[in-house]
């Protein structure tokens, strides 16, 4: 056969019919859970739809694993002193799929967009809310200044929200804030064709040569085009990989792990994601949940490896911090502090005055039951995190006389729960690939997510603290006393599990992986067929 | 006819108001589902507020809607930020082929197996009687499922997704159109033997007609009454299945765009596919109507 396909090679090329290169055509067919609701970078919202951002964009850096930052479309960058200023030097080889070159203006151009109102009040507020402007030195020198030092803006920079945009398509696209193959970026994939409800398709990028530091390889992209089916049932995506229909698919369920281990001809990969835990968070704000007793006793109640066993079948890693422990910033002095101890659970609810029991053998006080509801948005729950909440609710009543009410409802109805108060434990997690700009909105007092309704001026100081530093060793020593306090000291979270993502595919499909900086199936870039 | 036409507008004009209505009344306001689960600060509400005119009185902001709705215009999607028409306007195609293809199904189906097996003796009747049974009561969910794994998984007849082409279409219209032929075909052969107990029956068979000629000639036309009647439903059970089937399938189509719009509470495209079914129905019904007259002389009269 080796000796064969030259020959065939040269008989093709000499009748003139396919030049050599394009007859090396390879493409790919991955079965995806979850549709992006914008194809536009910039309003990106959606960490399932993460792996579909860079075939498209490139960010202006990379962000590794251990947390570090290394170049991509910025080959380095330098902060002032005082944390003001950022100074980026740009490649200057590199191209807009519509022909226009990317320079300190493109750059500029993208910044200055999400200073139009209206255009995405979420990354105003957060992310960039501490940029001032951004001012081109030279063609490819950018200068940004802020108005206070921010930890977070070089994560900013590596996220997908700054993939770059050709500043023409800004100006032009039909949809902007939809995107289509008309909202171009300078990725080693250009978008062909998005059909709703059905698939998305890209073909190969040919002058792609600025890939991020960390990639398997250099040059274009192996696969010459890669179209990605929307299939929301896990079985039907399983059944698609198994019967051939498509070679890899992502988001495989506990409950066919064992399938896809069991089958000689498919592989499975598993990361956790960066981010949040997800946890369930106690509302301090009024009883029971307002002594501390009882939110400890909640926790020690729980057999949690068992419950985890029994839900996830043995998938799912056991959190024990509100970071993930996948993240730079995670504490592992936390592991084993707390949790499975029934009798220590009895005693504090005991201690905490709940010592009656009704018929039904809750704990009762001043003729109240020890009652608390979790409120869910039926839309966020995921992952059999509806099942989870039942193994813990039963776990709870057996085990500490805790009657834990599970509602799941529509999101009008879960963000008025939250409005009037009227909730004592709220379940989350978060993808972001900062762990700190996590904590940053759901710790201090008065966050965007603070559901606890818990505010300590001290865990407070450290967070801005650990924003306000550049320093990744002084970050960590912050993130983990903010850790320590709100897990050991105020016990106001149970950290449940890590969230994972799983890539399935068949054996001779190569070069699949996951984004480091959030532990979520990477780009196509250096997926390849062949052994 | 005009009645019916002004009836039709009626109906379309109470659809479009019962879903701003419950809009308006469901619990959560507009800029909390704007929001959705993400950060959430006064900056951010507020520009949502300006984004989407959200600070004028609510029976402003119910005229300028059915204002640009009597234009045609069916606002922007909340999620997707393009425009409703835009979105709805390439789905129609897949759903329409879908649901046409299921309706075709179910009336051959029916047709076929009611023919075949009215008045003819115990077993086929208990046999065609059961299989109804069945594909009516199986959630379509589960005949989806069992559909592709045998015919698509297993067999590789089919493929699983996508709406390329006749093949694509073969399994999704299956299991689509399963209940409707079940019901159908229930209806249809009681109609049939209740006709063939009829005196005119009798008369028929003593002119020397044979069984054959008396179900296709005769005894049909009684047993469609109720079956087109029946007709009305399955308009509302093809749309409401679509959902679960290109869901299931992953086909595009307007039941996958009500589905997530309803997940993430994208009402401007939750209103305006009410508002579309609401067309279809008053459409069907109104040929239905018509339908009756050709087929019943007596309406006619």
């Amino acid at each position: 056969m080796k000796r064969i396909l030259p020959a065939l090679l040269l008989t093709l090329a000499a009748c003139g019919a396919q030049p050599v290169q394009t007859a090396r055509t390879t493409s790919l067919t991955w079965a995806v859970e979850t549709q992006p609701i914008t194809l536009n970078p910039q309003l990106w919202a959606q960490n399932k739809a993460r792996l579909l951002v860079f075939n498209q964009f490139d960010a202006l850096l990379s962000k590794a694993a251990d947390g570090s930052f290394g170049p991509w479309l910025a080959t380095a960058w330098t902060v002032s002193d005082d944390g003001l200023t950022y100074t980026l030097d740009l490649r200057d080889d590199v191209t807009f799929h519509d022909g226009t070159a990317f320079d300190a203006a493109a750059v500029k151009a993208n910044l200055d967009q999400f200073l139009v109102p209206g255009y995405n009040p979420s990354v105003a507020a957060i992310q960039l809310r501490s940029f001032d402007e951004a001012e081109v030195v030279s063609p490819h020198r950018l200068r940004i200044t802020l108005k206070e030092p921010d930890a977070l803006f070089l994560d900013f920079l590596a996220s997908p929200l700054a993939g770059q945009v050709s500043p023409k398509s800004l100006k032009g696209a039909e949809d902007l804030k939809f995107g289509g193959p008309d909202l171009v970026g300078t990725g080693p994939f250009i978008l062909e064709r998005y059909v709703q409800g059905q698939e998305i398709h890209y073909r190969r990028n040919p002058a792609y040569a600025w890939p991020p530091a960390g990639a398997a390889h250099q040059g274009p992209a192996h696969l010459s085009e890669i179209t990605y089916r929307f299939l929301p049932e896990a079985a039907v995506r399983v059944g698609a990989l198994t019967s051939g229909q498509v070679q890899v698919i992502e988001g495989v369920p506990a409950t066919e792990v064992a399938l896809i281990e069991k089958d000689p001809e498919l592989t499975l990969r598993t990361a956790l994601n960066s981010g949040t835990a997800y946890s369930y968070y106690f509302n301090t704000s009024h009883a029971p949940f307002d002594d501390r007793r009882v939110r400890e006793a909640f926790r020690e109640a729980v057999d949690l490896d068992a419950v985890l066993r029994s839900v996830y079948q043995g998938t799912a890693t056991r959190a024990w911090s509100i970071v993930g422990s996948e993240s730079p910033f995670y504490d592992p002095s936390l592991e084993n502090t707390y949790g499975g101890d029934v009798a220590g659970a009895n005693a504090l609810l005991d201690a905490a005055g709940w010592k009656e029991r009704d018929a039904e053998g809750f704990r009762v006080k001043d003729g109240e039951r020890l009652t608390v509801r979790e409120v869910a948005s039926a839309p966020f729950v995921r992952d059999r995190r509806d099942i989870l909440a039942q193994a813990i609710q039963a776990q709870v009543k057996q085990n500490a006389g805790i009657d834990f009410q599970v509602k799941i409802l529509d999101q009008g109805s879960a963000q008025q729960a939250v409005d009037d108060d009227a909730y004592e434990v709220f379940g989350n997690s978060r993808g972001d690939s900062d762990a700190g700009a996590a904590l940053n909105l759901i710790l201090p007092e008065g966050a965007a997510i603070n559901r606890t309704r818990f505010a300590d001026p001290d865990l407070d100081k450290w967070l801005a603290a650990a924003s306000a530093s550049s320093g990744q060793a002084e970050r960590k020593e912050l993130y983990a006393r903010a850790q320590r306090a709100a897990v050991t000291d105020h016990a106001v979270v149970f950290p449940l599990y890590v969230p994972a993502d799983q890539i399935a595919a068949s054996k001779n499909v190569q070069g699949l992986g996951f984004d480091p900086a959030s532990g979520t199936p990477a780009s196509a870039y250096d997926v390849r067929i062949g052994t | 006819m005009i009645r019916r036409l002004g009836a039709g507008l009626a109906v379309l004009w109470a659809a479009a108001t019962a879903s701003y209505a419950a809009l308006l009344l469901a619990p959560g306001d507009t800029v909390d589902i704007l929001v959705g689960d993400g950060p959430d600060t006064p900056e951010i509400r507020a520009g949502i507020v300006a984004e989407w005119g959200l600070d004028r009185p609510e029976i402003v902001q119910y005229l300028s809607y059915l204002w640009r709705l009597l234009h045609g215009d069916l606002g922007r999607s909340y999620q997707q930020q393009r425009g409703v028409g835009e979105i709805l306007a390439g789905q129609i195609g897949p759903t329409a082929q879908l649901t046409l293809a299921a309706a075709a199904t179910g009336v051959v189906l029916a047709g076929l197996i009611a023919i075949g097996t009215a008045g003819r003796g115990r077993w086929p009747r208990a046999v065609a009687s059961a299989a109804e049974l069945v594909s009516v009561s199986v959630p379509p969910f589960l005949i989806g499922i069992v559909l592709l794994s045998v015919f698509s998984f297993s067999l590789g007849w089919f493929p699983v997704s996508g709406a390329d082409g006749p093949a694509a279409l073969v399994l999704p219209a299956l299991a689509l159109g399963l209940p409707v032929a079940g019901v159908l075909g229930q209806v249809l052969r009681g109609g049939l033997e209740r006709a063939l107990e009829q005196p005119f029956a009798v008369t028929a068979r003593a002119r020397g007609l044979t069984e054959r000629a008396l179900v296709a000639r005769h005894a049909l036309r009684h047993a469609l009454i109720p079956a087109v009647t029946l007709a009305g439903w399955f308009t509302g059970a093809l749309l409401g299945g679509a959902v679960i089937t290109e869901v299931l399938f992953g086909r595009p189509g307007l039941g996958q765009v009500a589905m997530q719009a309803v997940t993430g509470q994208d009402m401007p495209v939750v209103m305006a596919v009410v508002l579309l079914s609401a067309v279809v129905y008053v459409t069907v019904s109104t040929l239905l109507d018509l339908a009756y007259r050709v087929i019943d002389p007596r309406i006619r009269g």
